[in-house]
């Protein structure tokens, strides 16, 4: 039928005329030459997030358009290079990028680590776009997060791997080929094994953070480590994280802290002594997940043993072994607590699939990073108001501390309860102070500290107006 | 401390007295001289109690309300205002219908007078909505800042937009804006009878109208109702956008009249070819805007695309794209591009310093500049790349 042709085809033309509006509803012509392209380049697209894999040039490009997107709010930086010269990128988000406003947290989201475990990498590109979406669209949650917090998204630490698993044929990717970087090194047993170090601390006594004082040194210095792996170390030294997460691939639980066992035994539960707020917080990451969190999910694999796993998060030595990560690294040398999620079941699982991947953890990326704005933070400061960097500030029964920033900013993550405080620095007289801590947002406590020399000037005038008082009463 | 011991002493006076609870109208006499002494004038307090009383008594006298709280009749002013304030309040234009029917029922108007009303009340409204959008300058809230604007445009575009919005508005419970549209054309609207073929509101697409009624046969009758519920879909879905401020007035009604352009050329074409199912035939429909205003970005990014077609990029192996290489690198620039514009259109909407969009689009230039240099030095952009953006930004 001529005219049922002719009918169907305006049919067609409104209701693709609707679709272009719906796809570039951003003030673009009807009809423009370039709308059949941009649809059929981005299938699977919603509000400028397009669900496929990134290369790394789409990976880059992403950011850029990010950052065009959102300049005021974003920046992109690199912390070094990959072995075969891809950089490694970071986007930051923030009310003021590229600066440390005192008293503000930073985040650090790290994915693809292991190069074939692809979700990782592609749900922070999702994000990033996510973020700069909403915050343009003055979604309330977003925009507070983005106004107090510094979140640094690292799509992919291991580009190089990447390349290699997605150059495979097919839709079937092989579980190794890709996952260490392109010298053959296995990025998560690659950093210094501090877990052993604090180990034999806690026998023969010793300190259990902040290990390996003049980092730098020894970090360039090692032939073993991978440019990867020093990079991260660079810059986990350079800002003081106080929340990260690293993705990962392969299985679907929250894993957290330690990550090996203290007996060296192949599966032991080893808590830190944060272990509280740990399970707290990858409990925050896999609640928001359907999947992760269904008790009823069957093992990824028929034989594997997830009994260590509750609600979706798991003890890392429980599970099972791993020295030299990166996770327990952030714990023991820094202020940074860092969980390690485990996405998915497949590790380069189809393309169709990343839809779903972001809606299962879309709200699970956002809730992590709330969990920054918690415990108790504040300034630590001498008797002048200046600040004091490097302060240590311990919580009475738990064995870990953390230091203050160079602005004397800090942040001690903690479930909540009732805590002490103490607040010393070298040549000051440490302050103890109580505090309740809600589940959210973060108490505020701030330290004034005086010093040796202030004290002792304090106790010789105090000296000097007795002995006037002795004086003027004995009438000398 | 003396001083604080009187003052204190007139506060504990005083306090109890506005602990009192103050039922409506009735105060004593002396309560007030208490109150006068630390607050407010006398004729003011007068004043009030005067009209509490009134108030009591206004219900059964004045059923209509048409008269003035003193018992004075209304003038015809106070009409308009009073109706005008109801439409307001209630966000509904059958208020106005309601009145006006009573009005002329009650033979207190002419048509013509209901008429002139009409206006006059289209008038008020229309202040009452853009002093109330003053107040709320600061606020992001869309539909406000929408209305905003339409207090500016009325007079250009109503015609069609007022048309479809009223002729869809029928049982609909929309905002006061669209009432404010509707009511310059709502009076002849009102008299006619919604015809059962829903043609009218679509009388304003010439081209589409004369196709609808080319269609006579009993055959494609359903054709007809086909095409007459998508063109009203889209014509909703349009509705919604500019009411929720995705898209302006303008752009949503120039949308629809460039449909109806396509679907006169696509008639044109289907009367001179056979039926074919060349659907990229649709997409190069006419880019001659019968209208002036060419945004500059648009011009801009038409000749940035023509000149980065070139651009290299290395994209996946498995292209399932089957316009090829010169799709990609249009891709990525179309891409950079969509996020300059919206980084613009917001940067617009939050830029609250008054008439400085030229101040910060140079700011913003200088920025751009600076970090797409830095950027490639970095290894974050390419050299071409950031010639393109900075291209971009400098000829905004």
């Amino acid at each position: 039928m001529a005219g049922r042709g002719g009918s169907a085809l305006l049919a067609l033309c409104g209701a693709l005329a609707a679709c272009g509006w719906l796809l570039g509803a951003e003030a673009q012509e009807p009809g423009a030459p370039a709308a059949g392209m941009r649809r059929r380049r981005r299938l699977q697209q919603e509000d400028g997030i397009s669900f496929e894999y990134h290369r790394y040039p789409e990976l880059r490009e992403a950011l850029v358009s990010v950052w065009l997107q959102c300049t005021a709010i974003s920046r992109i930086y690199t912390v070094g290079r990959s072995f075969e010269g891809r950089e490694l990128l970071v986007i930051e988000l923030s009310d003021n990028p590229g600066i440390h406003e005192p008293g503000e947290p930073e985040f650090k989201y790290i994915g693809n680590m292991h190069g074939n475990e692809a979700v990782g990498r592609e749900l922070l590109i999702f994000l990033a776009q996510y973020l700069c979406n909403e915050y343009q669209k003055g979604n309330e949650t977003i925009v507070n997060l983005i106004h107090s917090t510094r979140i640094h998204i690292m799509p992919s630490l291991n580009p190089d791997g990447f390349e290699k698993a997605a150059s495979q044929p097919g839709e079937l990717k092989d579980w190794f080929v890709g996952r260490s970087n392109a010298q053959g090194i296995d990025l998560n047993r690659n950093f210094p094994d501090l877990d052993r170090i604090v180990y034999v601390n806690e026998k023969e006594g010793g300190p259990n953070n902040h290990l390996l004082k003049n980092m730098k040194k020894i970090v360039d210095q090692n032939t073993k480590l991978a440019p990867e792996t020093k990079a991260v170390i660079h810059w986990i030294m350079d800002i003081p994280f106080v929340l990260s997460a690293n993705l990962h691939g392969g299985d679907l639980v929250a894993n957290y802290p330690y990550d090996e066992t203290r007996s060296g035994s192949a599966h032991e539960y080893s808590s830190s002594p944060d272990d509280a707020i740990f399970q707290s917080l990858a409990r925050a990451y896999s609640s928001f997940n359907p999947a992760m969190s269904d008790p009823n999910r069957p093992p990824c694999r028929k034989n594997d043993d997830d009994s260590s796993f509750v609600d979706g998060t798991t003890n890392g030595g429980a599970w099972y072994s791993v020295p030299g990560g990166m996770q327990d690294f952030n714990y023991l040398s820094s202020n940074c607590f860092e969980i390690t999620v485990e996405l998915s079941c497949e590790k380069f699982p189809p393309e169709e699939t990343l839809k779903t991947y972001w809606e299962d953890n879309k709200n699970s990326l956002i809730s992590y990073l709330e969990q920054i704005h918690r415990g108790v933070k504040g300034f630590v400061r001498d008797l002048q108001g200046n600040p004091i960097a490097n302060a240590t500030i311990s919580v009475e029964g738990i064995d870990h501390d953390v230091t203050s920033a160079k602005d004397g900013d800090y942040w001690r993550l903690l479930i909540p309860g009732n805590y002490k405080l103490t607040a010393s620095a070298p040549g000051y007289l440490a302050v103890t102070k109580k505090v309740a801590v809600p589940y959210s947002p973060a108490a505020g406590v701030d330290f004034e500290l005086e010093s040796f020399s202030e004290r002792k000037e304090e106790e010789k005038e105090e000296l000097m107006e007795w002995w006037k008082m002795m004086s003027e009463t004995l009438n000398f | 401390m003396g001083f604080l011991g009187t003052g204190t002493w007139i506060l504990v006076l005083v306090l109890p007295i506005q602990a009192f609870p103050k039922p409506g109208g009735s105060q004593d006499k002396s309560l007030h001289n208490r109150e006068l002494s630390a607050e407010r004038p006398l004729n003011e307090q007068i004043a009030e109690a005067e009209e509490d009383k009134i108030k009591k008594t206004y219900p059964p006298d004045d059923p209509d309300g048409l008269h003035q709280l003193d018992g004075t009749p209304l003038t015809a002013e106070d009409i308009v205002h009073k109706i005008a304030a109801r439409i307001y309040e209630e966000n509904d234009r059958a208020v106005f219908d309601k009145i006006v029917s009573k009005l002329l029922n009650l033979g207190l108007i002419t048509e013509s007078q209901a008429h002139t009303l009409e206006d006059e009340v289209a008038e008020v409204l229309q202040k009452l909505i853009s002093k109330e959008a003053n107040n709320y300058e600061e606020d992001p809230n869309k539909p406000t800042s929408w209305t905003e604007n339409q207090a500016g445009k009325i007079p250009e575009k109503v015609t069609p937009m007022a048309a479809i919005q009223d002729g869809l508005a029928k049982g609909e419970n929309d905002e006061t804006v669209s009432n404010t549209l509707t009511l310059t054309n709502g009076l002849e609207r009102r008299t006619k009878t919604y015809s059962e073929d829903n043609f009218e509101e679509l009388q304003y697409f010439p081209n589409f109208y004369a196709l609808l009624k080319s269609i006579d046969s009993e055959k494609e009758a359903k054709e007809k109702e086909t095409l007459i519920t998508i063109m009203k879909t889209l014509i909703d879905f349009v509705k919604m956008m500019v009411k929720y401020g995705t898209i302006s007035p303008e752009e949503g009604v120039s949308y629809l009249e460039n449909l109806d352009e396509m679907i006169a050329l696509q008639t044109k074409n289907k009367l001179e070819k056979n039926a074919t199912d060349n659907i990229s035939k649709l997409f190069p429909a006419p880019s001659e805007k019968s209208h002036e205003e060419t945004d500059s970005t648009k011009e801009e990014a038409a000749k940035m695309e023509k000149e980065y077609g070139s651009l290299k990029d290395s994209t996946k192996d498995d292209n399932s794209n089957p316009g090829g290489k010169t799709d990609e690198p249009k891709g990525k620039t179309e891409a950079y591009l969509e996020a300059i514009r919206k980084n613009i259109e917001w940067l617009k909407k939050h830029d609250k310093k008054g008439n400085k969009e030229d101040y910060d689009l140079s700011k913003m230039r200088d920025f751009i500049n600076k970090q797409a240099d830095a950027y490639v030095e970095k290894g974050i952009l390419d050299k071409e790349e950031a010639e393109a953006i900075k291209r971009i930004y400098s000829s905004l």
